[in-house]
């Protein structure tokens, strides 16, 4: 009984701590109050510090108690007749790596972040911001049922674009990270439709119990092929957002705009790993759903090639290592829609670790290689040119100008989806204005329209 | 039936308002306005918490008297003055002089009143007048749009219209005539596809405390619980339903492709009316609970970001999608601008994400279709929301000198912030007095032991929330 409420104390404080902490923050700025820099690192330090030491204790005492699944209720949100919205917390086989790799990532990169943003006007913004992050990630990695993890997605999504725009003064870093948003706000409607439907289908979106099949806990399969084909394909929608697959991932090379640490944390280690997280929440499903997987395994492989292709000839690091990212993650995805899902975690986790170490050392990329010249006393030897001696010559040129025109995925997208929106929508609107002129009979003169006055 | 507390404080702000509209001063009769409508609001707010806890003749007089209005609207007297009290104080002086300050209250008394009563005579009739003060506010702009006050007046014209002779009809006994003409007086009035084109140009051309005080109580969904108690049949319901869904998604489309803030916002409070139209006429509990839920979280958040557009227009004198701003001149106006645009569209951590959430889920049983198409509203909204606040907040760092939140805008945000917050943590205390409304049914001779019961189980509720914290 002690043991098991320790256990209930432990995965409740993973997601708490980090929720306190921007408690802390926030309320304080709000009211104008300054905060100094070791105040903010004190605070954020010490919740990711407690956070990751709580995931370690858990992750001890549940391989030492052979214990597979610790379920914490935090009781029921809110319920009006049959629907319900219930606070569950599921530490797992799956989970409690997730969580503790989560702390630990998030509270490394805000010691980095100390120096790196040392005296930046933004300071408390981006720890606010990491802090939000860090609660929403948790919270979606300990997410009982699907209706949390739509809640934590949202925050992840947000916190995302808000951190690509932190240099808010350019207008390069504020467009892309309008950019970020839209796509997840795109694939959100994936989640939340897979969420609704489990509800009409299945009464509940809770997480059922580990199987042979899944090694952890699973979201239920509704019955019936089709509707477990509606929900899985739902959920692959929302996982392209997050990570960043075919065709919708345009948005990552362009998210690095951001701070440096932040593009690590974000799109090296854990937003971009959310999209696999969650389709290996969805292993059931994909068992029950074979298109879906094959669907999982052909989007990733997809994926995988086009950014390979295209991060060979970035010339720009950050670009280069998103790419990289994008074509991981593609990976990742096709192991996961060919059953190979402790492979898959196994993946992410590698995957998470070099790539963020990679991104944190990018902005030092000249100087780690005049310094690795000087050590060797000659250039360094040109790298990473396998692929091209299996390319035929005579494809090399075409897939140079496919790879230069990122596949042409952006141009398509923005040319026949969101221009043809635009255009749709603003025509409509321009009728609206023409019948607004018909009806009181003047020529449009927008000039007597009166402005908010200067005087506060 | 009269609700004793909506009422009292309808009479107080008419007689605020008087006393506002003699003031020569503006900023006297905005400090004046701002500490009477604090009064009132907590004064309203503390009699809806220790309502259940009031009993003998001043809670009811069997048939004539209530202290409060129906389970469903119980929480909006509160809800509307807390928007009055964000309105008074974010109002910027030079376009809100007293006499448009006394007519925002007036505005206010009038929503209260409608609240207050389920007679459909004083309903049809104080749903004509806020719109006739609106109009008559328009009309005394000095710097009137005098397009905009024509549009009006046809299209509230033709509303009023509809809603008088169809309320008459009912009262004859002529549903089939009567039940169609209430609904497209009321569609008219909350600016549903196509009969939109009065909204944006009310929303460009007014001052914004205004628009807030017209808007935000949204009358039509309180005209439409009253007088359409009886419920709309089968085939009509399933239309507005449609019609509300194609408002929900078409304004959304709208709004996130205008290049001015203003018209952006028009679009974005029908979209979300849409969906509280669609709501409404679903069979399920859940998604009219939601629908209602929507509807009083629509009243604060979209209050606060229609007055925190209207503070920054009065710093700044454009709302241009176009040109940029600088955050870091105002970075907390710019924080409650985006907490309180992602609350209006239902984001996480806000009374907003509950409330969509629950006019979502349960509207899927009735409408599969059509209820994954409000998924899509939402995010465009969504889109809307962060667009705005990233062109009018970053891209640039120009700027004109523009202040920060003054301390009379903080505070009022920081109560309005706070009731969105912990209503959104603690949904379970306010939902009580929203949820346990009947199908399409305001039956105030229903409201005794039942919602005193309800009442007190909110109340129990957040001691016990507060005693365990």
């Amino acid at each position: 009984m002690m043991n098991n409420s320790l256990l209930h104390g432990l995965v409740a404080a993973i997601f708490f701590l980090p929720a306190l902490a921007l408690l802390l923050l926030a309320v304080p700025a709000w009211f104008g109050r300054r905060i100094s820099e070791s105040t903010i690192n004190a605070i954020v330090g010490s919740a990711f510090a407690g956070a990751t030491t709580c995931a370690t204790l858990l992750l001890a005492v549940m391989y030492l108690g052979g214990q597979n699944v610790v379920e914490v209720r935090l009781g029921t949100w809110f319920s009006v007749e049959h629907y319900f919205f219930d606070w569950t917390l599921v530490a797992d086989h799956l989970s409690v790596p997730f969580a503790w790799f989560v702390a630990l990532l998030v509270g490394s990169i805000g010691a980095f972040s100390r120096r790196y943003l040392h005296q930046e006007s933004g300071y408390l913004r981006y720890y606010l911001l990491l802090t939000l992050f860090g609660a929403s990630t948790e919270l979606v990695v300990l997410a009982g049922t699907l209706d949390m993890v739509f809640f934590g997605w949202e925050l992840v999504g947000i916190t995302s674009a808000l951190l690509i725009a932190f240099f808010h003064e350019r207008r390069k870093p504020v467009e892309h990270g309008f950019r970020a948003f839209v796509t997840y706000r795109v694939c959100d409607v994936g989640l939340l439709s897979a969420a609704v439907w489990m509800h009409h289908s299945v009464g509940s979106s809770a997480l059922s119990g580990p199987t042979p099949l899944t090694p952890w806990g699973t979201f239920s399969v509704p019955e019936g092929t089709a509707a477990a084909t509606f929900v899985g394909a739902m959920l692959l929608w929302a996982s392209m957002g997050k990570g960043a697959q075919a065709p919708l991932g345009g948005w990552l090379p362009r998210a690095m705009e951001g701070p440096t640490p932040s593009s690590a944390i974000f799109y090296g280690a854990i937003s971009i790993h959310l999209g696999p997280y969650l389709l290996l929440r969805a292993g059931s499903l994909l068992e029950h759903a074979p298109s879906v997987a094959l669907a999982v395994v052909l989007v990733g492989g997809t994926t995988a090639l086009h950014a390979t292709f295209v991060g060979r000839v970035q010339t720009d690091i950050k670009s280069a290592l998103a790419y990289a990212s994008m074509t991981q993650v593609g990976l990742i995805f096709v192991e996961i829609g060919l059953g190979f899902r402790y492979l898959a975690l196994a993946h992410i986790v590698g995957h998470a670790c070099l790539r963020s170490l990679q991104i944190l050392r990018s902005p030092s990329l000249l100087h780690d290689h005049h310094h690795l010249e000087q050590a060797m006393g000659r250039h360094l030897p040109k790298t990473g040119g396998h692929l091209e001696r299996f390319v035929p010559r005579r494809l090399q040129p075409w897939l140079f100008r496919h790879a230069l025109e990122r596949g042409y995925f952006d141009a398509f997208l923005i040319q026949y989806v969101v221009h043809s929106f635009v255009s749709c929508f603003r025509w409509i609107d321009e009728q609206d204005r023409a019948w607004v002129d018909l009806l009181t009979s003047a020529t449009p003169d927008r000039s007597a329209a009166p402005q908010e006055a200067r005087e506060i | 039936m009269i609700a004793l507390v909506p009422f009292s404080a309808s009479l107080a702000f008419l007689l605020l308002a008087g006393v506002v509209a003699r003031r020569p001063d503006a900023a006297q009769s905005r400090s004046l306005a701002i500490t009477w409508t604090g009064i009132i609001w907590v004064a309203t707010s503390v009699t809806t918490l220790a309502a259940p806890l009031i009993t003998g003749p001043v809670a009811s007089v069997e048939g004539i008297v209530r202290l409060l209005p129906p389970p469903g609207v119980t929480l909006a007297p509160s809800v509307f003055c807390l928007l009055g009290l964000v309105v008074v104080s974010l109002a910027p002086l030079a376009s809100h002089p007293p006499k448009t300050l006394a007519r925002i209250l007036v505005l206010l008394a009038g929503a209260l009143a409608t609240v207050a009563t389920d007679n459909h005579a004083i309903v049809v009739a104080l749903f004509l007048s806020c719109a006739l003060v609106a109009w008559l506010e328009m009309r005394s702009q000095p710097l009137r749009d005098v397009r905009a006050a024509k549009l009006f007046a046809y299209y509230h014209s033709a509303s009023g219209f509809c809603v008088l002779v169809g309320t008459m009809m009912l009262s004859l006994g002529h549903d089939t005539v009567g039940i169609p003409l209430v609904v497209a007086g009321i569609a008219i009035r909350e600016a549903v596809l196509p009969v939109h084109s009065w909204f944006p140009a009310f929303v460009e051309s007014c001052p914004l405390g205004v628009v807030a005080a017209f808007v935000a109580p949204q009358l039509g969904v309180y005209a439409h619980l009253a007088l359409l108690a009886d419920g709309i049949p089968g085939d009509l319901a399933h239309q507005v339903a449609a019609v509300g869904a194609v408002t929900a998604v078409g304004a959304a489309g709208l709004g996130v492709v205008q290049t001015d803030a203003r018209r952006a916002l028009a679009f974005l409070i029908m979209s979300q009316t849409g969906l509280v139209a669609f709501g409404l006429e679903n069979e399920s509990l859940v998604a009219r609970t939601g629908a209602l839920l929507t509807w009083q979280v629509l009243a604060l958040a979209t209050t606060g970001y229609i007055m925190c557009l209207a503070a920054l227009g009065a710093r700044r004198g454009s709302l241009s999608l176009k040109g940029g701003g600088s955050f870091a001149r105002t970075p907390r106006l710019a924080a409650a601008t985006l907490i309180l645009g992602l609350a209006s569209v239902g984001f996480p951590l806000t009374l907003g994400f509950v409330a969509e959430d629950l006019l979502i889920q349960g509207s899927v049983q009735e409408f599969p279709v059509l209820g994954l198409t409000l998924i899509l509203a939402t995010a465009i909204n969504g889109m809307t929301a962060l667009r705005c606040f990233f062109s009018l907040f970053s891209g640039s760092l120009k700027h004109q000198g523009e202040l920060d939140l003054r301390p009379r805008e903080r505070n009022a945000l920081t109560v309005l912030l706070l009731a969105l917050l912990l209503a959104g943590t603690f949904p379970a205390t306010v939902l009580p007095l929203i949820e346990p409304v009947a199908p399409h049914s305001l039956d105030h001779s229903q409201l005794s032991a039942d919602h005193v019961e309800r009442s007190a189980r909110s109340l129990f509720t957040l001691r016990r929330l507060i005693a365990q914290r």
